[in-house]
């Protein structure tokens, strides 16, 4: 069966990337010698699975009016952003080195001025409301680029986001897709304990979205989800991805204590070698 | 801070617990005044870290509510909760708590004149870092425009301590602006005197005078310092409430001494260096320089090199009482 040998080979490559990300995020995090974890590593499966399956973008001409968008709204998250744009082409690895460093362009957070970058973020509960913007750009511009906002579980706390929420309805903005990375943590705990957002898929289906649950470290689903937008005609997308903070390094899994915390070189060998391990 | 029998100075625990860190001495003083006044709530907003809450939450899980990231709510919370007598206070980074929440600040908090006590850590761009959406280099200018609102700036983990103490029985809502992450020089002493909107008179001076506020007052000693070793004899206020001002500290300051500089982790629009200026514009025209952030978005960097580059160290307090001369 060719067919899904050709498969097997895409998910192969882009577990591959998402393992890099992973590998990228580190260092990065190890530059700047503290930083977001968690988040980056929760979110590098669906990352690799966005830039190298589904956005289409020409990294030599980042400014390209009919490319996709992309707006990481968790801005937090920066280190696997900034990955992924460098294994994608939009500038050289070697500044991943320069992550937090003196007058770069890659800090903590997104910076619009940064390749690649479609928005500065960092402040939560603002990327929604931006890609709604977007993605009305494009209706009235005729234009087909699609517009992917990525959101944390803790973001989702920020009353903004649902204010988005009924406006991507009503708007029905089919040319637009959330995803949630669904990790269950937060900066100062489990969600649950804090704040907690369940049922989660049922107030997004009661706002009018279309939804659908995946592993969010799942090759094969991440895939076959984003092949499927818009899952359905004229609703805004929600994909809830069911991630680990701190995915793929043991200590930091599922733990808020990873949320922001230093990279000191012992750590960053440590991570290194169990990613290793999994390769 | 009392003298120990064998003659050694005992430092109270809340100094080490601090670690120069004013977010947390604010927490700290939090979870005091908590045991003093059943009146007391710290509200949080996904910060039970960043500002030092866990010991609270431990002893008494009933006076901390942490809403989440969700800093409008976590205003209104706090102005309702004030209403039935509760003395909330609110712990948020400087950037989201102020500019996030403004609207509930103005009609919730300050036009309705709830007893609501904000502490905005992170402010400045003490985490640099961070990028500009996590800089707070307007807040003062946003306090200090609402009627009703007590601007404070500490100036370190101990005057952080004294400042929230000082709170307990003080009338009207207050803004409390704390440093975060980054290093906090210790300028003030452990068992300062503290009153809101009596400025410190760091150190006497009569050629020219630096008016501080935050982390620019070590700047602004270490200033006074060098230009001592060139006879010029500065005079260093901490204006630590940047409102009400202490009209008095800065009508003497302009009288006595030969010009004014500011220095402050702000914008130069609408911050200490404003409020000053707009006091002497009318009561006591002076020559005056600011020190401050010019009218941008500061670089990603380690935060005293970026404080530097936008002229906020103490060389750039020198070239301005220099310039006075
Ligand atoms: C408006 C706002 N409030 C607070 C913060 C500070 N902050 C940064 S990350 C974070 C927790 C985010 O949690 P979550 O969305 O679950 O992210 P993830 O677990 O994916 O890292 C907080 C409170 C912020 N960046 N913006």
């Amino acid at each position: 069966m060719p067919e899904k040998s050709n498969r097997e080979a895409v998910l192969d490559k882009l577990r591959e990337e998402a393992l890099k990300v992973r590998r990228n995020s580190w260092r990065a995090l190890h530059a700047a010698g503290i930083g977001h974890v968690g988040g980056a590593l929760s979110a590098a499966d669906l990352l690799a699975g966005l830039y190298f399956h589904f956005l289409r973008l020409r990294p030599g001409e980042p400014e390209w009016e009919d490319r996709d968008r992309f707006v990481l709204s968790k801005g937090h998250g920066n280190a696997a952003l900034a990955a992924v744009l460098a294994q994608a082409g939009f500038f050289e690895e070697s500044r991943l080195d320069e992550f937090y460093a003196y007058e770069s362009l890659l800090g903590m957070h997104p910076d619009i001025k940064c390749e690649g970058v479609e928005m500065s973020t960092g402040g939560l509960g603002h990327g929604l409301s931006i890609g709604i913007g977007m993605a009305l750009g494009a209706r009235l511009q005729n234009k087909d680029f699609r517009t992917v906002v990525m959101i944390g579980d803790g973001e989702l706390q920020e009353g903004s986001n649902w204010e988005a929420a009924m406006a991507a309805v009503h708007l029905s903005l089919s040319n637009l897709t959330a995803i949630i990375d669904y990790n269950k943590v937060q900066q100062s705990g489990h969600i649950h304990e804090m704040m907690g957002l369940e049922p989660l898929a049922e107030k997004w289906r009661a706002f009018g979205w279309a939804v659908h649950e995946i592993d969010g470290h799942d090759m094969g689903e991440i895939v076959d989800v984003l092949d499927a937008l818009p899952l359905e005609a004229d609703k805004p997308s929600l994909v809830i991805a069911h991630t680990i903070k701190g995915k793929g390094a043991s200590f930091a899994e599922d733990t808020y204590l990873w949320h922001n915390n230093a990279v000191t070189d012992e750590v960053y060998e440590k991570a290194l070698a169990e990613l290793e391990a999994q390769s | 801070m009392s003298a120990s029998a064998n003659g050694n100075v005992d430092v109270p625990e809340w100094v080490s617990l601090a670690a120069n860190q004013s977010r947390l001495s604010f927490g700290l003083a939090v979870t005091e005044l908590a045991q003093r006044d059943d009146s007391v709530v710290a509200i949080g907003s996904d910060t039970l870290d960043l500002i030092g809450l866990r010991t609270l939450q431990k002893e008494h899980p009933d006076r901390v509510v942490d809403v989440g990231i969700a800093e409008q709510n976590a205003m209104g919370i706090a102005s309702g909760l004030a209403t039935t007598g509760m003395h909330p206070y609110l712990c948020g980074y400087a950037p989201f708590i102020t500019a996030r929440s403004m609207e509930q600040l103005r009609n919730d908090v300050a036009y309705a004149n709830q007893r609501v006590v904000i502490g905005g850590a992170c402010s400045g761009i003490s985490l640099a870092v961070s990028g500009g959406t996590h800089h707070a280099v307007e807040d003062i200018a946003l306090m200090r425009s609402l009627p009703n609102m007590t601007v404070v700036v500490v100036a370190d983990a101990h005057q952080g301590w004294h400042a929230t103490l000082a709170t307990q029985d003080y009338d009207g809502p207050v803004y409390l602006r704390l440093g975060g992450r980054a290093v906090e020089t210790p300028v003030t002493p452990i068992d300062a005197n503290f009153e809101i909107g009596k400025a410190d008179v760091m150190r006497a001076g009569k050629d020219v005078t630096v008016i501080a506020c935050g982390c620019l007052v070590p700047e602004a000693m270490s200033a006074a310092e060098t230009l001592e070793a060139d006879g010029v004899d500065v005079r260093v206020i901490n204006m630590h409430t940047i409102k009400p001002l202490d009209r008095d500290a800065v009508l003497a300051a302009a009288a006595e001494t030969g010009g004014i500089v500011t220095a402050e982790e702000h914008h130069l629009t609408g911050g200490l260096g404003g409020a000053v200026a707009e006091l002497l514009a009318e009561e006591h025209p002076t020559r005056m320089r600011f020190v401050g952030m010019p009218d941008e978005y500061a670089i990603v960097g380690p935060t005293g090199q970026v404080r530097d580059r936008y002229g906020m160290s103490a060389r750039h307090i020198v070239d301005a009482c220099r310039s006075l001369r």
